[in-house]
């Protein structure tokens, strides 16, 4: 066994001279990373017109890569790219009002169907051509002509649109839309010159327009934001570079640069050691508090558009009744569900999440009354016979958390004689058994919102015929009355007499009970405060999908990192 | 999309878009798949390809020794190394790896190909460590290879584990062979026989299993790929089902399968190089 000893070892050490070789290259490699790393100055910090950018690059993950072609993207990652990357005609503040951004004027006829809109002068493009009103024209076509992401908002009521010169375009509608100004924060304008220069011949095709540059703006950008795209990978991340030439300049302490990463499961990790300085929403909800709880970083809620609603059935036994579906309001226990399961959520108050404007302020914020339920549900036409019929609960189990939401409605249903039937359904079998009535559930849990800044879009896409047997209504309404004041408010041009109709239609679905308002949905971050300094975590957030993380606004301090430890 | 037509013309429309470079629509990427494949696929290959070499380096070695030294206690060391090896799934040791010498002691980065200051290579191949090499971007070179350690390395483990044991097994086994006790009699250089007469032939079965686990780490990389935030083909995969994107799913699984065969192939070859025997069976036509 020893006659081989001296020329293998003699091999294994030749082989071994290898991997030291390759070790060495490996070690000359990275030391020679680390020398370019550190004699070249930072990118991206040059002088702005207002302010100075911070150099260093700001990390956040989203629950996935954005899709930022404004044709396509209306998630929460996509949302947020569109919103730096492209201008819009009017932009949303934290107060819930509209400010003029690329419009900087508009009239409006007196029928509602006619609005011409005054273009900004002098706005570039990232590749430095100038923005027209020809353009604006181009993308709302190019939006509703591909027919996704925020097409919807459009689509239906959009008759023409025309740029009469440069600087004029005038939108004609179908019909009255009294939020449609409101919607205008989802028409991203692109130059047109550019995508046409990026049509390509493959994909989905759309006559002369071909791809209408889809392939393209999926990883590039054509528009005048206050950041363009400097680098993309579909499975991986964006990065985002302030763009120096945006029309209303940049400010103090901007970062230069942005990256939007999907979320991993290493966000715990890359957290905890500093490289991304805002979390997604999307962690669990302990992790979340526990990557909080560490040095220098804090907990950020912020209020969303969208409310957790408990859909009751108004077709089928026993939640046909009124008493039944109001006692169950009455015996939920909402300050365990926002205190111990969703905890920094807020009770709702009513049918419209508190935070869109438009919510009807006189309808009290939902409470537990265990002996108001009591006598309420004795006025029940099941009253005695409860027991007959079991009440069968679907919760989404994509969505763990809402397990506990389950559990707690039935032990809290118990103490009022009625029994439930907790069922966890994958997310598809729901939207499946929610198309027909009689394979509905009694309730299920789902998380709904708002799509502009308004209560009318809840009060449509909730609880008019029009969103029976889809996901977003299990209350099975069917309300023609109903339809008429939600179809009456959307289409009153005056904002206040608009709010006035909707608060009466909050009033009105309030009073039927169809649905168990469980809370106002807060998401949950951890961000670092001394590093990124972030309006929407200091109480100004603009609860609108994607806004509150328009970057301009943002401050950051990555010399701070080092301070972290 | 044909969907109206008998199942085997819309193979047929499918089998044309495949040459002619109309792979579909992705869903999850809303654009060609084909583009999908070129932009994700050479970031698979290159973490396949490391992890191929820490593989062989460490594999052909360990079971050299193993071999040499059965039953002493170097054996019963790397045996043990071996079965943990084949025990742990890839995406534990993924995250062992990514916590002890990522974030615990921040030897290596813990995600992506590139650090955030580091400007990628152009693309030549999509493999950052050829095109830094070939742009003379050595630094780019340098950061990408780190980047590459702990999900090569979390990658190879398993392939070196089961592959260091089957070379253990030959290299006992042929150790004991007549040809080799001829060798040593007719008074041949030790170093002939390890290298030329004893090496060759255990290589056989560990190169043709290593062969089918390279071609199988497409498939290991989905979770690897997650773990590390790797932009790469099996991450793309990974999506792909969770969306069920039917035309990115047929060409992940297309591009497997090639990718399978090829490896197939070329460890025929590399069998017949090493084995004279099927080499010249081939050439009687036997």
């Amino acid at each position: 066994m020893k006659i081989l000893g001296l020329h293998e070892r003699t091999a294994i050490g030749r082989m071994t001279a290898v991997v030291v070789i390759i070790v060495l290259l490996a070690v000359v490699g990275v030391s020679a990373y680390y020398l370019s790393t550190t004699s070249t100055p930072p990118a991206h910090t040059t002088s702005s017109t207002t302010g100075a950018l911070a150099s260093g690059t700001l990390s956040i993950t989203f629950a996935n890569v954005p899709k930022a072609d404004p044709a396509v993207g209306s998630d929460e990652a996509g949302s947020a790219a569109l919103a730096n990357v492209y201008d819009t005609l009017v932009f949303p503040t934290s107060a819930g009002t509209l400010q003029h951004d690329l419009a900087t004027n508009w009239q409006v006829s007196s029928d509602g169907l006619t609005y011409t809109f005054t273009i900004r002068q002098g706005v570039k493009f990232h590749n430095g051509d100038t923005l027209s009103a020809s353009d604006v024209a181009f993308s709302m076509n190019r939006l509703t002509t591909i027919g996704q992401g925020y097409s919807y908002l459009f689509a239906p009521y959009i008759a023409s649109i025309t740029a009469s010169d440069s600087s004029t375009v005038v939108i004609k509608l179908k019909q009255s839309f009294g939020p449609f100004l409101t919607a205008l924060v989802r028409l991203y304008v692109l130059d047109q010159k550019q995508v046409e220069a990026n049509e390509v011949a493959t994909g989905t095709q759309y006559g002369s327009n071909k791809d209408y540059g889809s392939a393209w703006l999926l990883t590039h950008d054509a528009g005048s934001g206050p950041y363009s795209i400097s680098a993309a990978n579909l499975e991986s991340s964006m990065t985002f570079s302030a763009f120096t030439g945006y029309w209303n300049g940049t400010q103090p302490n901007q970062p230069s640069t942005v990256q939007m990463l999907g979320s991993t499961s290493s966000t715990q990790a890359l957290f905890s050691s500093h490289q991304i300085q805002i979390t997604d929403q999307w962690q669990p909800y302990s992790t979340i508090i526990a990557l909080a709880q560490g040095n220098g970083a804090k907990l950020a809620t912020i209020p969303t558009v969208n409310e957790m609603y408990l859909m009751l059935n108004t077709k089928a036994a026993p939640t046909d009744d009124v008493y039944v579906r109001q006692a169950m309001s009455q015996a939920l226990n909402y300050s365990a569900i926002v205190n111990n399961i969703f905890q920094g959520s807020k009770p709702s108050a009513g049918p419209v999440p508190t935070s869109l404007p438009g919510h009807n302020s006189n309808i009290p914020a939902s409470a537990q009354n265990i002996a108001l339920a009591k006598q309420t549900i004795a006025k029940s036409k099941y009253a005695g016979h409860l027991g007959d019929y079991p009440v069968k609960y679907f919760w989404v189990s994509e969505v763990p958390a809402e397990q506990k939401l389950a559990l707690q409605f039935a032990s809290d249903m118990q103490q009022i004689g009625i029994t439930v039937q907790v069922l966890q359904q994958p997310w598809l079998t729901v939207v499946a058994d929610l198309a027909k009535q009689a394979s509905a559930p009694n309730v299920v849990s789902i998380e709904d919102g708002a799509s502009y800044f308004e209560a009318g879009s809840v009060l449509q896409s909730r609880y008019t015929s029009a969103s029976v047997g889809t996901w977003e209504q299990n209350e099975w309404l069917q309300n023609s009355t109903l339809d008429h004041l939600v179809s009456s408010a959307l289409s009153t041009l005056d904002q206040t007499a608009r709010f006035q109709a909707y608060a009466g239609v909050q009033t009105q679905i309030y009073n039927q009970y169809p649905t168990i308002y469980a809370f106002d949905v807060y998401e949950a971050r951890a961000y670092y405060p001394t590093v990124v300094n972030w309006y929407a975590a200091n109480g100004h957030p603009i609860p609108l999908l994607g806004y509150d993380f328009y970057f301009r606004d943002f401050q950051f301090f990555p010399s701070q990192l080092s301070a972290l430890g | 999309m044909h969907l109206n037509d008998p199942i085997f013309v819309q193979y047929f429309y499918w089998v044309q878009g495949i040459f002619t470079g109309d792979w579909g629509i992705a869903l999850f990427t809303q654009r060609n798949v084909l583009l999908d494949v070129q932009e994700f696929l050479p970031s698979t290959v290159e973490l396949i390809a490391v992890a191929a070499i820490i593989d062989l380096l460490i594999a052909v070695p360990l079971g050299l020794v193993a071999g040499r030294y059965a039953n002493s206690a170097v054996d019963n060391g790397v045996r043990i190394l071996s079965y943990i090896g084949i025990a742990i799934p890839s995406f534990v040791v993924a995250v062992l790896l990514q916590i002890s010498l990522g974030y615990g002691t921040h030897l290596f980065p813990i995600i992506g190909r590139l650090s955030q200051t580091t400007a990628p290579p152009p693309t030549i191949t999509g493999l950052y460590t050829i095109d830094s090499l070939l742009t003379g971007n050595f630094g780019a070179f340098g950061d990408a290879l780190w980047h590459l350690v702990l999900p090569a390395f979390a990658l190879a483990l398993g392939p070196i584990a089961q592959e260091a044991r089957i070379m253990r097994s030959a290299v006992v086994e042929n150790l004991h062979s007549d040809y080799t006790l001829s060798e040593i009699s007719h008074g041949l250089p030790e170093r002939t026989i390890a290298l030329k007469y004893l090496m060759k032939p255990s290589l056989i079965p560990t190169i043709t299993i290593y062969a089918l686990d390279i071609s199988a780490q497409i498939g290991n990389a989905f979770l690897i790929e997650l773990i590390f935030n790797w932009p790469g083909f099996s991450r793309y995969g990974l999506n792909a089902m969770l969306s069920k994107d039917l035309n990115a799913i047929v060409a992940v699984v297309l591009v497997a399968g090639i990718m399978f065969a090829v490896a197939n192939i070329l460890v025929d070859l590399v069998v017949g190089y090493l084995d004279p025997r099927i080499r010249l069976r081939g050439r009687s036509g036997e």
